[in-house]
């Protein structure tokens, strides 16, 4: 880099000699000191010692010289220029701001483009940028994870893998619907069940007091639990051995819940009428009740719910915490100011402390109220604080709660739009191979390739024309066909061959390993093209590949009648854009032949003489 | 009450580690890697400097923070190949591209590769071939590490192809190429074996020049 000279013309000293040449005008503002950065066409000049205060950046350092435009003497980067106005200004007072109406991750982009670490964004703007990009990766996070989980049936599953997606996502099948409702169905019965077990029925004849229904109808609930007891313990067992990871599985807080829903029943039927123990039997009897909580796994709102309580644990837990201490204090106030009344119901201070619970909550039952002056006094000041300390950490709850349920909404809504995006992804890929298709037919392999690389060669900076990109591009699918010996086809024909196959009862069947390229065809665009020039390289390895198979392969089957006519024109010349037209024809007729016959050998040797028609035109 | 309810948090179908992959990213973001001058390219390479830019240029605007990871390398190339899964023979073109086998292509790795590859003598491109097929890049192709390239090209052919695919096919080709290049019957292909063959085959050597005038 030229050193930086002092600027103007003749300088003229005190002898009145000039003491330096004038710079020549193109040099001047690089001698000055200015820079001169156009981001896609707006200009933006600095002094070149503000850039490279930062020397581990793009911009302050060598790497700056990539972008070095010499006719205009200006370095031109292809960036977004609102965003670069950020970036200079981090240049210029060393504080990095993060716009709000920017998109996070363009930011981010930018900034990984410029070589500068998010880090330094400025206290102003730091907290802002954070929990964009935490909310960002949280939404990628779900995107990802529903892509995984609704991906296209992998078709070997095994019967396991097959009833644990089951269970996960019963909208997959239709028995797992119907298994689903009914779990659902039953839960719902055997709750009601314990619930009318407790009602009052009428006396029976021959007792005068009244009984309830579960005394009543002892037998009927008896038989009613067993049924629910069975199907909950047989979809604990069938999901047991389905999990992945059975230890997992077992921590999960489900299958604790469905445990303790079925165990007192086991219990129960294990312990007989022994009294010392039919205290605690009737205790394990309540436990029934948490098979209410197996509806969590039907209602998404009771897991929402949830797992907010779980996030917002240290809320409340200093509700808890602060609640417990403003009980304790008031308790032990309220003790002390009613000790002297006569008959107080205040008997010690944990008494007083179920009055001080009821008044804080605001509760005010009545059944303990002070009756001294000083004890009123210091009751309305109970409840006014007990309003104050729990309405504080209630809105961090709620605003949390809104959070994870908007977040569940969006889910809901992306996983009905999945539908269309895979419809689109997927004309997206036909369109690609479609084109290649089309070129195929056209027999414009190589013709356009030689015009198209002489055109590549004369076309060094900044032009980059799509058809050498597109020309390599087809270029490179031809190639890879003609070393595998193997065309590509589009699904239509493929699904029809494969119905030919079946129909012949043919032997082969393809290679099992490949399943659809998940990835989306982007626009081929012309940034690309230097990537694509690299890669198509190795596939002329690939040709070598190819070039051995043919001396080899005519050797190897030579069996029908077919095999002497093409003998004849096997020319085992390299060129292949002379004989590839012919090749497709010449497929043509083995293939029509080949349906003629309907025996399987023949076959056989039908498609591998096509085999050998496509390596020897090659 | 409430403290029941906290235990009986039920687990969340998703959202498990949302604050872990922020950090990640973080971290992710302070690999940055910045090419050495323009001179000293140019020196070590036989591309000009404009063409340099023009390389630069692209490769920065796919990889902004200035190396490429295995996981970009294969989508980027796996959009060349919409119709197979194209994912195992990027990662044996991303170790050969990977010289020094620290898990990321850097601009100056590529731009070497690309060197080699556009503007190399024969022997230079045949070394860098050999290079590729030999995967653990201890100076002999056997045919474990052919067949596995193999399937590697054959599983970029997706499998709606004609005719169909079948399993063994590979394993012919395989066969195939090592009776052609194997002359001493060792099991194994050495450089100079291979370097030896493909300078015998005149249509590999014509192959050779096809991409000269590219870029």
């Amino acid at each position: 880099m030229a050193p930086v000279r002092p600027s103007g013309g003749h300088r003229v000293d005190a002898r009145g000699e000039h003491s330096h040449a004038h710079p020549s005008p193109d040099k001047k503002k690089v001698q000055e000191g200015l820079i001169i950065l156009n981001v896609s066409g707006t200009k933006f000049q600095t002094w070149r010692t503000t850039l490279e205060r930062y020397p581990d950046t793009l911009l302050g350092s060598t790497e700056r010289d990539f972008f070095f435009h010499e006719e205009t003497n200006e370095y031109f980067f292809d960036r977004d220029p609102d965003i670069f106005r950020h970036v200079l200004n981090f240049y210029r007072t060393g504080k990095l701001h993060y716009p709000r109406q920017e998109c996070i991750s363009a930011y981010d982009e930018e900034l990984a483009f410029f070589g500068i670490i998010p880090e330094i964004i400025g206290d102003c703007c730091y907290e802002e940028y954070k929990d964009r990009r935490r909310e960002n990766a949280e939404r990628l996070q779900d995107d990802e994870e529903m892509d995984m989980s609704n991906d296209v049936t992998p078709v070997n599953l095994t019967y396991r893998e097959f009833l644990w997606r089951a269970f996960e996502n019963p909208h997959t099948s239709t028995l797992a619907l119907v298994f689903y409702y009914v779990t659902g169905f039953f839960i719902a019965i055997s709750v009601m069940a314990n619930v009318v077990e407790t009602v009052p029925c009428g006396t029976m004849p021959n007792r005068s007091k009244e009984m309830s229904c579960g005394d009543r109808y002892a037998l009927a609930f008896f038989c009613l639990d067993t049924a629910c007891v069975m199907i909950f313990t047989v979809e604990y067992l069938m999901r047991l051995v389905a999990a992945p990871s059975r230890y997992k599985f077992m921590k999960s807080v489900m299958s604790v819940i469905d445990v303790v829903a079925i165990m007192p029943y086991y219990i129960g039927l294990v312990m007989t009428d022994n009294d010392q123990v039919s205290g605690a039997f009737v205790t394990l009897r309540v436990f029934r009740v948490f098979r209410i909580f197996k509806f969590s796994r039907h209602s998404a709102g009771l897991r929402i719910l949830g797992y907010t309580l779980k996030s917002c644990a240290s809320e409340l837990g200093f509700l808890l915490f602060s609640l417990t201490m403003a009980i304790i204090i008031f308790a032990t106030v309220m003790f002390y100011a009613e000790k002297g009344s006569t008959a107080s119901k205040f008997t010690s201070i944990p008494a007083a402390f179920w009055y001080t619970i009821v008044t804080m909550t605001t509760l005010g039952y009545g059944d303990m109220v002070p009756k001294t002056i000083v004890g009123k006094v210091f009751g309305s000041i109970c409840s006014l604080s007990g309003v104050l300390v729990i309405a504080l950490p209630v809105p961090v709850i709620v605003s949390n709660f809104s959070r994870i349920y908007h977040q569940s909404q969006r889910a809901e809504k992306r996983r009905a739009q999945r539908k269309s995006r895979v419809a689109k992804i997927r004309a997206a890929k036909i369109r690609g191979t479609n084109s290649y298709m089309r070129y195929k037919q056209n027999g414009l392999l190589i013709d356009s390739l030689e015009e198209a690389s002489k055109k590549a060669g004369q076309a060094l900076v900044g032009k980059a024309p799509s058809p050498p990109f597109e020309s390599q591009h087809n270029h490179l699918l031809h190639c890879l066909e003609k070393t595998t010996n193997h065309e590509f086809v589009d699904e239509q024909t493929f699904q029809s061959n494969c119905m030919e196959i079946s129909v012949m009862n043919k032997s082969g069947s393809h290679a099992s390993s490949l399943s659809s390229s998940p990835h989306g065809l982007s626009s081929c665009c012309s940034r690309r093209h230097r990537k694509k020039s690299s890669f198509s390289l190795p596939s002329t390895n690939n040709q070598e590949l190819s070039t051995i198979q043919i001396r080899e392969r005519p050797v190897a089957n030579s069996r029908s009648s077919l095999n002497a006519k093409l003998n004849e024109t096997v020319p085992l010349k390299y060129d292949e854009s002379y004989i590839t037209p012919s090749m497709v024809s010449l497929s043509a007729p083995v293939v029509t032949s080949s349906d003629g016959h309907g025996s399987n050998t023949t076959t056989t040797t039908a498609y591998s003489q096509s085999n050998i028609v496509r390596v020897s035109a090659l | 009450m409430g403290a029941l309810m906290v235990i009986f948090s039920f687990q969340p179908k998703q959202r498990r580690k949302a604050t872990d992959s922020v950090e990640d990213e973080l971290e992710l973001s302070a690999v940055r890697h910045r090419p050495e001058g323009l001179e000293q390219l140019e020196a070590q390479t036989r591309f000009s400097r404009k063409e340099l830019q023009i390389l630069y240029r692209g490769f920065k605007n796919e990889c902004p923070s200035g190396v490429v990871n295995e996981e970009t390398f294969k989508d980027i190339y796996a959009q060349f190949f919409p119709q197979g899964d194209a994912s195992t023979y990027a990662h044996f073109l991303f170790n050969a591209f990977d010289t020094d086998h620290n898990g990321s292509v850097s601009f100056e790795d590529f731009v070497m590769g690309l060197s080699i590859l556009l503007r190399g003598t024969i022997q230079e491109k045949l070394n860098w071939a050999f290079n590729l097929y030999d995967i653990n890049k201890d100076g002999y192709i056997t045919k474990e590490e052919m067949l596995d390239i193999m399937k590697a090209i054959y599983d970029m052919m997706g499998k709606c192809t004609y005719p169909v695919l079948r399993e063994e096919t590979p394993r012919q080709h395989v066969e195939v190429f090592f009776q052609k290049m194997d002359k001493n019957k060792d099991g194994v292909v050495t450089i100079d074996e291979f370097i030896d063959c493909c300078q015998n085959d005149e249509n590999i050597m014509r192959s050779m020049h096809l991409f000269e005038n590219v870029l």
